[in-house]
């Protein structure tokens, strides 16, 4: 019995710490169990009394992954050329967008950085040129002589600088929309992954994320000048469907691809109106080249941001002239609330700016009168309100809404700040409570009948020591659900899977001991021995094998994203587990047993 | 109970069999990988998946050619586990909000009296894709190249490295193939994805645990027997520890088919690998990946 103090103090400690890291998660879902059982009310109550300890539980609780609890997981990728390309302001020429695009195009086919693209691109346009003349920054110290190294090194802290402020803004954003356990994580240099339990209004999250905030004031598009770019855009594809087609039909030189997907509107600074499935459709036949040599430069257009009823019933989106020229933009604005309007109890956002930007309103509306103003945000206009009169007081508003719940979301967009650069998303996964309820259901089945078989074959086939290596499966599986908890990971359904192939591969190493030991034991040896010398020369073998498996699931967890993730850190902690029960704990069994003479120890 | 006793199998005598059986599995898998090419679900192809659980039982068919029109191309649908449960996916490339808007619409139209509601979608866009796809490839490559290194590190013998590997590939390769041949006979999803790669790596993780343990045993038995030839030593050794690697085998196995009945439509790709892949694993331990190691030795002894 020498050492078995040792091994059963282990044993003790281990089980003590299983159960003092599991302990939340039983209460938890004892809580759950209790609060499903109140009515609506009471319940409400219960957790207003409650509210601490619920807390602190649910923070403690074995958290379970979004394909088990349901919910929404997006990846993200900031747009690093433009931020690139935005730092450049208003230096930015040709050259440095030729560069930047080519290197865009080079970092993706090669799966490269896109920074070190740029610089080798600059540099093999031009040796001698630096790229300082871009980046001038004297609170950064970037100076005219600043080397293209600094330069990058410069770009890449911007560019982290900008990551880590999409997250903060995310998670403010996030934090409003009032996702219980959000996770905002950032991944590599350019991506943030952000996971949200239980939310299944895709349409509204894709938005929460994606919006820049990017406010702008505009004022409308010289009326005269635009009506005549609209009118020679309409004889322009006159003229260009008859050159196009000469060898056509008769009935297809009558035809206007614009007039097909877009309605002429009378406005003086409207371009028309477009359903939602023409507006990309429009977008290209008016970004031609051609088209775009006819327009001013002074003017750009913009689609309305949502649509509204036309004849029919069918929605249609504005395409509205505005100003190229920017005469306010978001950052001054102080506050923002959802407001209602009094006549019409529409719902508007409500904006104060701060004292300059106040100033400029003022001067802007004084000298427009009468004109319309556009409000952008992230590109499309949400509303061109006619000015009264000066404005001096720095307040406007946003309609054109389409709810209170847009209004409150573009009030978190507009007061969590504006992104340093647009987010793309990459990726997207949603799973719906149902099915995440049923997956659960089928990871416990398949745990249970899983463990059932394999301990009864055990029993079958080792006897006395088929029994004890159940024991040690049964403590393997809560070992491997404290260790989950113990480092907060998180259980996915393909953990459960992990958890399941464990049970199938935990006795591996009991399989090897008592199968050495019945050799032994045909050698002569008496039982004892044989145990002694069963264990001590299996160990190279479970070691050997145990650590190749481990390799597999770091790698799989360094490589593996989401689901993959949690698969590997369960076969991760049921190598651990599955080596401490297999080897200690039915050592202790087996040498009591067998010193005790209580019972006949069989290893079948 | 006891199987496999005292067994007395020919391993080694029957490796010439195994070799042609192993070579015939393997072009044919490799013959189906480049001519039918990898079915890549769409963590690796991009795309866009939806799962509609409907209230009554539907038809893939029909649904297959009232969708093709709305979306222009004509879907992939397939049975999401029970027979009112549909999988949709569509190469479409207009934002995923506008594409779901148009099978909802579509289907509600079309089946007015079969309430549904979408359980699950997903979206990968083609560049994502790219990147798990040279990531899953990366993660098997170094998978290999760090257990190469481990295995000559403890055995201080590149025969048995390359043994080992060599059964590894055959494995994986194997199952890669078997996969493209049975994508469209089996009625649940075959498509090579994330949870398969992490299938992989288990196989690989198994059919080498397979294989340590008979390497391990050729070691002890090699320091035991000194004089003893190397090949009936190898054969001695798989017969010593044949009784465990069936144990293994079959404990692994049962958890394995239950998981694959029990564990529900997400996990059928996923455990239908993992059952494949135990069974090859035990057998190229068997057949393999040691007799390998006796054709390099004897070779290596040779020159």
């Amino acid at each position: 019995m020498q050492g078995n103090g040792f091994k059963i103090g282990c044993i003790v400690a281990f089980l003590a710490l299983t159960i003092y890291y599991l302990y939340p998660t039983v209460v938890w879902s004892l809580e759950q169990n209790y609060m499903e059982e109140l009515s609506p009310s009471e319940r409400a109550q219960y957790q207003e009394e409650e509210q601490q300890k619920l807390e602190d539980l649910r923070t403690r609780t074995l958290s379970l992954g979004l394909d088990l609890q349901g919910g929404m997981h997006v990846t993200l990728e900031v747009g690093v050329p433009q931020l690139i390309r935005e730092l450049a302001g208003e230096n930015a020429d040709q050259l440095l967008n030729d560069v930047i695009d080519v290197a865009a195009e080079r970092s993706l086919e090669n799966d490269s950085d896109f920074i070190n693209e740029m610089v080798a691109e600059f540099e093999s346009r031009d040796p001698d040129a630096r790229l300082s003349r871009y980046y001038r920054n004297d609170a950064m110290d970037i100076t005219r002589r600043s080397s293209n190294e600094e330069i990058a090194t410069f770009l890449k802290t911007q560019r982290q600088s900008a990551l880590d402020r999409a997250i903060e803004i995310i998670r403010t954003r996030v934090d409003r929309y009032g996702v219980t356990e959000p996770s905002i994580v950032k991944q590599g240099n350019n991506r943030i992954v952000v996971e949200l339990p239980g939310v299944e209004d895709k349409e509204r999250v894709r938005s929460l994320l994606k919006g820049t905030a990017r406010l702008e004031f505009r004022l409308a598009a010289d009326a005269q000048e635009f009506r005549a770019f609209v009118n020679s855009v309409y004889e322009y594809y006159d003229n260009y469907s008859q050159s196009a087609d000469t060898a056509d039909t008769a009935a297809a030189n009558q035809f206007n691809p614009l007039e097909e997907v877009l309605v002429p509107a009378q406005s003086p600074y409207l371009v028309g109106y477009a359903t939602p499935d023409d507006t990309s459709r429009v977008m290209d036949l008016l970004t031609t080249e051609e088209v775009q040599r006819i327009l001013p430069r002074s003017t750009t257009m913009m689609w309305s941001a949502n649509p509204f009823q036309g004849q029919g019933g069918s929605e249609l989106y504005q395409l509205i002239g505005v100003r190229t020229q920017i005469e306010l933009t978001g950052d001054v604005i102080e506050a923002a609330t959802v407001q209602f309007d009094p006549a019409t109890n529409v719902p508007e956002v409500s904006m104060t700016m701060n004292s300059e930007g106040a100033r400029k309103w003022g001067r802007i509306t004084g000298a427009n009168i009468g004109k319309p103003v556009a409000i952008v945000l992230d590109g499309f206009v949400f509303s061109y309100p006619n000015v009264q009169t000066k404005i001096s007081n720095g307040r406007s508003s946003i309609t054109g809404l389409d709810g209170v719940e847009e209004a409150e979301d573009l009030v978190n967009i507009l007061l969590s700040g504006a992104l340093p650069a647009p987010l793309e998303i990459l990726e997207e996964r949603t799973v719906g409570a149902t099915l995440g309820a049923e997956s659960i259901q089928a990871g416990l089945n398949s745990i249970l009948f899983g463990l059932g078989v394999v301990a009864i074959f055990m029993i079958i086939y080792y006897r006395t020591g088929g029994g004890i290596a159940d024991l040690a499966l049964l403590l393997n599986i809560i070992f491997i659900l404290g260790i989950l908890a113990a480092f907060k990971a998180t259980l996915t359904l393909p953990g459960i899977a992990g958890i399941v192939l464990t049970i199938g591969m935990a006795v591996d190493a009991n399989v090897l001991i008592f199968d050495r030991i019945r050799e032994e034991q045909r050698t002569g040896k008496t039982l004892k021995a044989s145990i002694e010398a069963g264990y001590a020369n299996a160990m190279s073998a479970i070691v050997d094998a145990n650590v190749t498996t481990f390799f597999v699931a770091i790698i799989l967890f360094s490589f593996g994203v989401g689901p993959i993730k949690g698969f590997a850190v369960t076969l991760m902690a049921g190598i651990v587990a599955s080596l401490f029960s297999a080897i200690v704990i039915t050592r202790v069994v087996v040498d009591y047993l067998t010193q005790a003479k209580k019972a006949s120890v069989s290893f079948g | 109970m006891r199987w496999f006793e005292t067994p007395n199998f020919d391993f080694n005598g029957a490796r010439k069999m195994a070799y042609i059986f192993s070579a015939i599995l393997f072009l044919v898998s490799v013959g189906a990988i480049l001519t039918k090419g990898l079915q890549y679900g769409i963590d690796f192809k991009g795309g866009k998946e939806f799962v509609l659980d409907f209230e009554n039982p539907v038809s893939v068919v029909d649904m297959r050619s009232d969708l093709s029109e709305p979306l222009g191309a004509t879907p992939e649908l397939k049975l999401f586990g029970s027979e009112s449960e549909i999988l949709i996916r569509t190469d479409n490339e207009r934002p995923i909000n506008e594409v779901q808007q148009i099978i909802t619409s579509s289907m509600t139209e079309l089946y007015p009296d079969n309430p549904f509601t979408v359980i699950k979608t997903d979206v990968v866009g083609p560049r994502f894709a790219e990147d798990l796809k040279s990531g899953a490839l990366q993660a098997i490559i170094y998978a290999i190249v760090i257990i190469f290194i481990y295995i000559l590190i403890r055995f201080r013998n590149w025969t048995f490295s390359a043994g080992a590997v060599a059964a590894l590939i055959h494995d994986v390769v194997i199952v890669l193939g078997i996969f493209t041949l049975l994508a469209d006979l089996v009625p649940f999803s075959l498509q090579v994805d994330q949870a398969i790669i992490a299938a992989f790596l288990t196989i690989v993780g198994y059919s080498l645990n397979d294989t340590v343990v008979v390497f391990d045993r050729i070691r002890e038995n090699s320091n035991v027997h000194k004089g003893m030839d190397f090949m009936p030593m190898v054969n001695k050794s798989l017969n010593d520890t044949l009784s465990r690697t069936v144990i293994t085998s079959i404990t692994t196995l049962f958890v394995v088919t239950v998981l694959f009945i029990f564990g529900g439509e997400v996990l059928k790709g996923f455990s239908f690998a993992l059952l494949i892949g135990i069974v090859l694993g035990t057998y190229s331990s068997l057949f393999v990946a040691s007799s390998l190691v006796v054709e390099l030795e004897a070779r290596t002894k040779k020159s």
